[in-house]
């Protein structure tokens, strides 16, 4: 286990100091050290075996899995926020070189990346609409209608659907100002030159209604999956004593649904942060960068400018941003949900 | 005549009245010649004959090409590859192809002008197809991280600092260079494009210039000349000269109907939307005849100091030509959200607007395109000049009228990489899947037919071959024209091959949206926006470095 240990920190060594140039020696990657890492994950698990007899067997049910994330995750990380205080940009020969809090400083003063992030705030605020006609649908999919099993199954086609998919069936086509179906039905309505991506605001709208179409779904599936777990009895009880409909949904109904609907919004505010295909695809963040999106906005640095080590400061920040604003979250409604008195 | 050659005759295309009228003819021609003659024909005489084949593949409004005719014009043009390559010589060489698929082409011609140069040389080809937008960064990030995983490559001159200088390229062999003629070509594609410290690595496959085409019954509408008239223009309605009657033109047809589709009219299209970089190529259009001064063969920056020169006089200007139009609403509603591709493809090709600036492709995709309805009316001309210049070195404006033909990109060519060093039979199956693509009789082909590319080789330009394959003279004349007084151009802007040169571009188009999306107070502040952008970029690629190669580009 030590041995195996001792092979990976000199490997790994070699490596590092051959990539810096301090000894005379190429490697071509850096498997060598992936491959003493495999070497050492397994004999670190063996040894658990080996040492502790039935207890290291119950640590082999999490270590290759832990493992596995520090590789895959740890390591990422790690390194990402090295090449985030680097100036890394892929067309100059000198390659990566650490410029401390430069990419922070220029991040601070990039209006770029302030625009994307103060649009996110409207993106995700759009989450409550989203949630209201989630919700809604949720409800109707659950009454008795007709063909119930044929609208559930319709109104969650959109889900399945790639959102580059959806940006060009409906961003690039659908919407399309000469040909697409909807301007045409437009114009026979007497509104001549409707432009859905022209002005800032109704472009940004506009991205709004394709991003929830596509997930609204999403949510109403979680919702009608908790809806189906009610029992009935409650709405009925509710009834006989004379509970009025919208009494009945709302002091009863919704108070019961409240902990999945959390969880649906959360996990929707999640997706929503990630919101970049559409963007890219439909307005490449404009008219003016109104669409732009902090992945749309860090994409186009990383991937049109080569900017690697100012995109990756990018995300990292962002990605910081964004577990904060989670966790306040998460702390917030387990509050609301459990309150201590 | 064997059966099976009268068949095939036929089921290309040739009736049994033509057929035996060529016969007769060609009876004639060998009782005036000698039976030598016929037996053994010349060269030259077998080669006009592929080029006349080829050309007829589909023809001239029989639809766009397909995969089937792709891989006829590949087989039919294999003549280079016979000479060089015996039958089964790579057989088990496996090689990878990156290229592009815009608009379906690039590759996917690719695939089938290759299929039987695979069939008969033995070797098969593994694709990596890329959109134009994802090109840039993918190819960077090879480089950057030493994770080249393809042997042959479809990339513009523009890289050639960033693959050669690094030594990523294998060197073309002598036989190569012979095959493919490379004396035909013209003159801006020559050395030093396609060369790097006197090695040559290119095979071209195109030749990039942005010509300008416009609406013939636009301009040959009497309406439009009288109204054009009565608003008291003592100028003729006629197509624009200078991007001064371009805006002109532009502002007179807001609110006219166009004669073709019964649509609103409108006159030029601006994309008004970033292309990964590309899309700033059409705002040097009308920066260059302002800013590309003929003393001076540098217009984008110093070349003493690498400082931008995207916020002089000149360029403001051309900015604030597009704000105006804007401002006056010139444009189809939804410019702002129109890249390149949407104003060449969706729009102009389609029947929206009066003028254009694109690459040469337009003129061949607009009458032989299933896409395009303007085939009958379009005319071309080089890009409009200007009515003044601005001399960066006195730092004034001169009155004196001066054209500058944007000749963006330099073109496509097909590149070898280093992984095939050391592995001569790879080696050579790589150049020759290059030269079978850069062929001279395949590339009339692809210039004439939708593609991605344009004429670029001198015998191109022989309208005669042209009007065999359909079109009319006048067209073609007209078309070719534009491109051949583009190229030829003495004061012509030609792309400086640096080192992130698309990272310029990207950063200035985005600037470029928020200005005309009203987010800058005026078009100087757009274009200082720009400036201080490309100082950055500078400072982070090497400002040394880069003023080495600048002016190495502009052959300072």
């Amino acid at each position: 286990m030590w041995g195996s240990f001792a092979l990976l920190l000199a490997v790994a060594g070699l490596q590092a100091l051959a990539a810096g140039d301090a000894i005379p020696l190429t490697f071509e990657n850096w498997r060598p050290t992936l491959y003493a890492y495999v070497l050492w994950g397994t004999c670190l698990c063996a040894g658990q075996v080996l040492v502790r007899g039935e207890q290291g067997k119950r640590v082999l049910f999490v270590l290759p899995a832990t493992l596995f994330v520090v590789s895959m995750v740890v390591f990422p990380l790690l390194f990402g926020l090295i090449i985030a205080f680097s100036n890394w940009n892929l067309s100059s020969p000198d390659g990566r070189q650490f410029n401390g809090w430069d990419n922070v400083v220029q991040m601070w003063n990039d209006p770029f990346y302030w625009n994307a992030l103060t649009n996110m705030v409207w993106y995700t605020l759009a989450i409550v609409v989203e949630y209201a006609i989630a919700f809604g649908l949720a409800l109707l999919l659950n009454s008795e209608i007709r063909a119930r099993k044929f609208f559930r199954v319709a109104f969650l086609l959109p889900l399945m659907l790639s959102p580059v998919a959806v940006s060009w069936m409906i961003g690039k086509s659908m919407l399309e100002i000469r040909f697409g179906p909807i301007s045409r039905f437009l114009r026979e309505l007497g509104v001549e030159n409707v432009s859905f991506f022209g002005n800032p605001e109704l472009a940004r709208l506009t991205i709004m209604i394709m991003d929830a179409w596509t997930f609204i779904p999403f949510m109403m599936i979680m919702i009608l999956a908790g809806l189906q777990a009610v029992p009935r009895e409650v709405q009925e009880a509710a009834k006989v004593d004379g509970a009025s409909g919208w009494r009945g949904f709302w002091e009863v109904t919704f108070p019961l649904m409240l902990p999945v609907s959390i969880t649906a919004i959360l996990i929707r505010i999640i997706f929503k942060l990630k919101l970049a295909d559409i963007i890219i695809n439909v307005t490449a963040g404009g008219p003016g960068g109104a669409t732009d999106s902090v992945t749309s906005f860090i994409f186009r640095e990383y991937r049109d400018r080569s900017n690697v080590g100012y995109g990756t400061m990018l995300a990292m920040v962002y990605l910081v941003l964004i577990v904060i604003a989670m966790t306040a979250l998460l702390k917030l409604t387990d509050r609301w949900m459990r309150p201590r008195y | 005549m064997k059966l099976n050659l009268y068949n095939h005759a036929v089921r290309n295309g040739l009736t049994r009245r033509r057929f035996l009228h060529g016969s007769s003819a060609l009876a004639g021609a060998a009782a005036l010649s000698g039976a030598g003659g016929i037996l053994k024909p010349a060269r030259a005489f077998a080669q006009s004959d592929v080029r006349a084949e080829i050309l007829r593949i589909p023809g001239v409004g029989a639809g766009s090409p397909t995969d089937a005719d792709w891989q006829r014009v590949g087989e039919l043009c294999l003549g280079g590859t016979r000479e060089t390559v015996a039958e089964g010589e790579f057989e088990g060489v496996e090689l990878t192809f990156m290229g592009l698929n815009n608009q379906n082409l690039h590759n996917f011609l690719f695939r089938g002008f290759l299929r039987s140069w695979e069939e008969y040389t033995g070797a098969t080809i593994n694709w990596i197809d890329l959109a134009q937008a994802d090109y840039n960064a993918r190819l960077q990030q090879s480089i950057a991280t030493g994770t080249v995983d393809f042997d042959i490559i479809e990339m513009g001159a523009p890289f050639e600092g960033d693959t050669a200088g690094r030594g990523l390229l294998n060197e073309m062999p002598e036989w190569v260079a012979e095959l493919i003629d490379m004396d035909d070509y013209v003159d801006y594609l020559k050395a030093p494009v396609g060369t790097w410290d006197g090695k040559t690595y290119r095979v071209s496959i195109d030749g990039d210039t942005h010509t300008f085409a416009y609406r013939t019954d636009y301009y040959d509408n009497e309406e439009f000349a009288a109204a054009w008239a009565e608003a008291g223009n003592d100028t003729p309605w006629a197509p624009p000269k200078t991007w001064e009657e371009v805006n002109a033109h532009s502002r007179f047809l807001i609110g006219k109907t166009d004669p073709l589709t019964g649509l609103d009219a409108h006159g030029y299209l601006d994309p008004l939307k970033g292309w990964g970089g590309f899309g700033f190529y059409f705002l040097e259009n009308r920066a260059a005849p302002y800013a590309k001064h003929p003393d001076d063969p540098a217009w984008l920056f110093d070349p003493d100091t690498m400082a931008p020169r995207v916020n002089n006089p000149a360029f403001v200007q051309a900015i604030q030509d597009v704000m105006d139009l804007i401002e006056a609403g010139a444009y189809p509603a939804d410019q702002i959200n129109a890249d390149p591709g949407t104003t060449a493809f969706q729009q102009f090709l389609a029947g929206t607007g009066a003028m254009l600036n694109w690459w040469g492709d337009v003129g061949s995709s607009a009458r032989t395109s299933d896409t395009s309805v303007v085939g009958d009316v379009v005319g071309f001309d080089i890009n409009p000049g200007s009515e003044r210049v601005y001399n960066s070195m006195s730092g004034a404006w001169e009155d004196t009228p001066n054209v500058a033909p944007n000749n963006a990109y330099i073109g496509w060519g097909i590149y070898v990489t280093n992984r095939v060093e050391g592995d001569d039979l790879k080696r050579k199956a790589a150049w020759s899947a290059a030269a079978h693509l850069g062929g001279k009789d395949l590339s009339l082909w692809a210039s004439a037919y939708p593609s991605g590319f344009q004429p670029y080789r001198n015998s191109h330009f022989q309208f005669e071959e042209w009007e065999e394959a359909g079109y009319d003279r006048a067209y073609i004349e007209d078309y070719l024209g534009s491109n051949s007084d583009s190229y030829n151009h003495p004061n012509a802007a030609i792309e400086p091959r640096i080192p992130g040169i698309f990272q310029y571009y990207s950063v200035a188009e985005d600037e470029l949206a928020k200005g005309f999306a009203g987010e800058y107070g005026s078009a100087q502040e757009t274009a200082d926006a720009i400036a201080a952008a490309w100082e950055r970029i500078t400072d982070q690629i090497g400002r040394d470095g880069q003023i080495a190669l600048y002016k190495a580009s502009l052959g300072l």
